[in-house]
């Protein structure tokens, strides 16, 4: 029983929660020590994504917009990160925050045309931001031209003088992005618990009605799409430098789509959903089936059948078909995505052992 | 109480597990394998170019069924980066340090290159041949790349002075991609014209991606160029020769040894390919050098479905001087000496340009063949290995 408001806008409902929470904590801080480097890599690009899935899901999942774009912010976060701190020397920070800014700024930009626009206009006005925003970058010589560019030195401090504080090695970079994550998850949990984040479920809800009531559509329409932005531009930038080196290529309308398949597999409209889709679509295009052949019994016959019925290219062909299928099972037999599934685990639990 | 003590009983369980998962970067050999591997593109926008890993794949299987190298066979892994500069550095991470690679060879995609050098060069990590010429890879000399494409200034100076000497071109134009490809051919061609006291009548850049071309066509066809050298992608080129062919501008076309799959740009220019002369580094898959015949028979024995074309070959390529080294180097391997025997490579042929290697050069040729393309797509030698000796690099 909820006795009053503030019982409600709590961030940790109870102390189980908060219990588990700590221990999620401790876990996740300590994880590279059990971990092989190659996956403390994949790690930071699970974070990288969750930061980019819960901005994507505030966008979709909590106001009702769409956007094939979000590649666009995504690369305006990693090259404004990268150009600052090499043209300006300015702190990672500092950068990262202007990047982030800017691309909130275009966010807001794009976020006007989205107040007439609707459903698949407006998907097609965001993917043609997306597709310009790497064609300019290919075609301008500050931005390294279709070359792409290698991030300079992670600094923390600034470049070249005694402040230096240079942050190098994936552990390193893990726990940076792990406490950048960790602001940011408890930033977008707190939004939507305020009066703007309700403003922005009563616009998915139905607009006329939110309007009606004293939602400003102008204000919250264009501020979800700069919060989300905003997400995907420190996304990027923390990207930029956990690959260490990007082209305009790399932020293509592929994986505008791949984002957005994240927040549908992970459950719309939900902070949660959107971590657990970035995690598991990472996880599965990223590791998925790379090691199959070595398996006992399931590699040789997958290699037979392969041999058999499929091209030359082998194995990689049933990553792709796997990762296609889980996706659709997922959606078919589970619309509210993982958070469906995790919301039924809860339950079993909670009456558990009836 | 008693749900607590089961889920933090399985809390500690995943931590324990955890720590049982954690292993060190291995060694790349033991006594009975080398452990050597490759990225490429298997599935994904640029998938037709993942056939290069798979011919690296063909020599080391005809290594292994001769005996290995030395007692050792070689245990060859290629791993799908979808062409994405992130994934690269995933799978050869993983790669390191799960199985424990002592060579990459090849590795398609200039990004997915650029993502790993440095990577590599940290884990003492030798990466012979990449599958692109990049400057960064080679100047300053970086001790564990082995290079064997030629640049693209190089080759582009090559082929502009066999139009002027051979063809007898008095107008010349220059057709190029505006990113880092084309315009290292640009700056090739620039310099050999300089060098022979000539000027390009036109340069007209292009974007990827562009579809349509006919102004750009009709601009060239207006400089009344007699010549034109392109340094585009293969979907430029036939574009640009479709839009030439309905204008009625037939110049001599010329072009890199990208676009040297000649059956493949028949196909996209509706056989408009015919007649166009492009710089080779590898020899043709239709010549009869034996180590080509050699080839073309364990192709037909081990990969039957797979289409014997450019890049199969350049697969093979790639991987020849890196087993050419490993026998020199005998049975005591170790990557010094693996290092040490690819500095020492001198005048090595296989089925590419002649390698020359030293601790000083690692950019191993600047040699390129010159071919046209005949009917039904057949390759036609018109100048053997030609060196370009404007190279500035040479002179260093």
């Amino acid at each position: 029983m909820k006795r009053d408001y503030y019982e409600d806008v709590e961030l940790f409902k109870s102390g189980t929660i908060l219990a588990w929470s700590v221990v999620l904590l401790i876990f996740l801080f300590t994880v590279p020590i059990y971990l092989p480097s190659y996956n403390v890599y994949l790690l930071n690009v699970i974070l990288v994504n969750v930061i980019l899935a819960i901005g994507l899901n505030i966008l979709v999942g909590y106001t009702g917009q769409i956007s094939l774009g979000h590649a666009g912010f995504f690369a305006i976060g990693a090259y404004g990160t990268s150009l600052i701190m090499m043209h300006l020397h300015f702190p990672f920070l500092v950068a990262l925050m202007i990047a982030a800014l800017i691309a909130a700024f275009f966010g807001f930009i794009i976020g006007l045309p989205a107040l007439r626009l609707e459903g698949p206009y407006l998907a097609i006005a965001t993917l043609g931001f997306g597709l310009t925003i790497m064609h300019i970058i290919g075609r301008w010589d500050i931005f390294g031209g279709r070359m792409g560019i290698t991030a300079p030195p992670l600094d923390l401090g600034i470049s070249d003088s005694s402040l230096s504080w240079v942050i190098a090695g994936d552990v390193k970079i893990y726990y940076l992005i792990l406490i950048i994550t960790i602001l940011l998850v408890v930033g977008a949990r707190n939004l939507m618990k305020t009066r703007v984040g309700r403003a922005f479920m009563s616009i998915r809800d139905d607009d006329i009605a939110a309007e009606v009531m004293g939602v400003n559509l102008t204000i919250y329409k264009t501020m979800a799409f700069a919060v989300s932005a905003f997400y995907a531009g420190v996304a990027g930038g923390l990207y930029g430098f956990v690959v260490g080196f990007f082209d305009p290529f790399t932020f293509n309308l592929i994986l505008s789509i791949i984002f957005l398949v994240m927040i549908t597999v992970g459950g719309l409209g939900s902070i949660m959903g959107a971590i657990m889709g970035a995690i598991l679509i990472t996880y599965l295009q990223y590791d998925l089936l790379k090691n199959v052949e070595n398996l006992p019994y399931l590699g040789g016959l997958l290699m037979t059948l392969s041999r058999k019925w499929f091209t030359v290219i082998g194995l990689a062909n049933f990553s792709s078909i796997a990762l296609g299928l889980i996706m659709i099972a997922i959606v078919i037999f589970e619309p509210l995505g993982m958070f469906g599934i995790w919301i039924r685990i809860k339950k079993y639990w909670k009456t558990w052992p009836f | 109480m008693k749900k607590v003590v089961i889920a933090s009983m399985i809390v500690c369980a995943v931590f324990v597990c955890s720590l049982l998962v954690y292993a060190a970067a291995k060694p790349g050999f033991d006594d009975k394998e080398i452990r050597i591997a490759q990225w490429g593109p298997q599935t994904g926008p640029a998938a037709p170019w993942g056939s290069v890993a798979r011919g690296s794949g063909l020599l080391f299987q005809m290594v292994n069924d001769e005996g290995g190298i030395h007692g050792r066979k070689i245990k060859y892994f290629i791993r799908d980066d979808q062409y994405n500069p992130a994934q690269t550095k995933a799978v050869v991470k993983e790669l390191v340090e799960r199985e424990g690679i002592f060579a990459f060879v090849g590795g398609v995609g200039a990004a997915c290159g650029m993502a790993v050098k440095d990577y590599l060069a940290q884990n003492k990590i030798v990466w012979v041949a990449p599958s692109t010429a990049i400057d960064e890879y080679v100047f300053p000399v970086n001790p564990y790349i082995f290079a064997i494409y030629p640049l693209y200034d190089d080759e582009a100076s090559i082929l502009t002075k066999y139009a002027v000497e051979k063809l007898k071109a008095k107008k010349i134009a220059f057709f190029y991609q505006n990113d880092t490809y084309g315009k290292s051919g640009l700056k090739g061609c620039k310099s050999r014209m300089k060098a022979l006291r000539m000027k390009l009548v036109e340069e007209i850049s292009v974007e990827p991606g562009e579809k349509d071309l006919s102004s750009q066509m009709l601009r060239l066809k207006n400089s009344g160029a007699d010549v034109v050298i392109m340094w585009v992608n293969p979907t430029s080129a036939a574009i640009a020769l479709k839009t030439c062919s309905t204008i009625g501008f037939k110049p001599q076309w010329i072009s890199s040894d990208t676009l040297s799959d000649y059956p493949l740009m028949n196909k996209i220019t509706g056989g408009l390919w015919e007649g166009v002369i492009t710089g080779m580094f590898g020899l043709a898959t239709s010549s009869n050098d034996p180590r080509m015949i050699k080839y073309r028979e364990a192709a037909k024995k081990y990969a039957p479905e797979e289409r014997f074309g450019t890049f199969y070959t350049a697969g093979a390529m790639y991987a020849e001087p890196l087993v050419d080294a490993l026998k020199r180097v005998g049975p005591k391997l170790s990557t010094e000496a693996f290092i040490k025997q690819l500095n020492a490579t001198k005048n090595f042929q296989g089925i590419g340009p002649l390698i020359n290697w030293s601790p000083k050069v690692h950019q191993g040729t600047d040699s390129i063949q010159i071919t046209k393309c005949g009917p039904n797509s057949s390759y036609i030698t018109l100048q053997d290995w030609t060196k370009n000796e404007l190279a500035t690099w040479k002179k260093k």
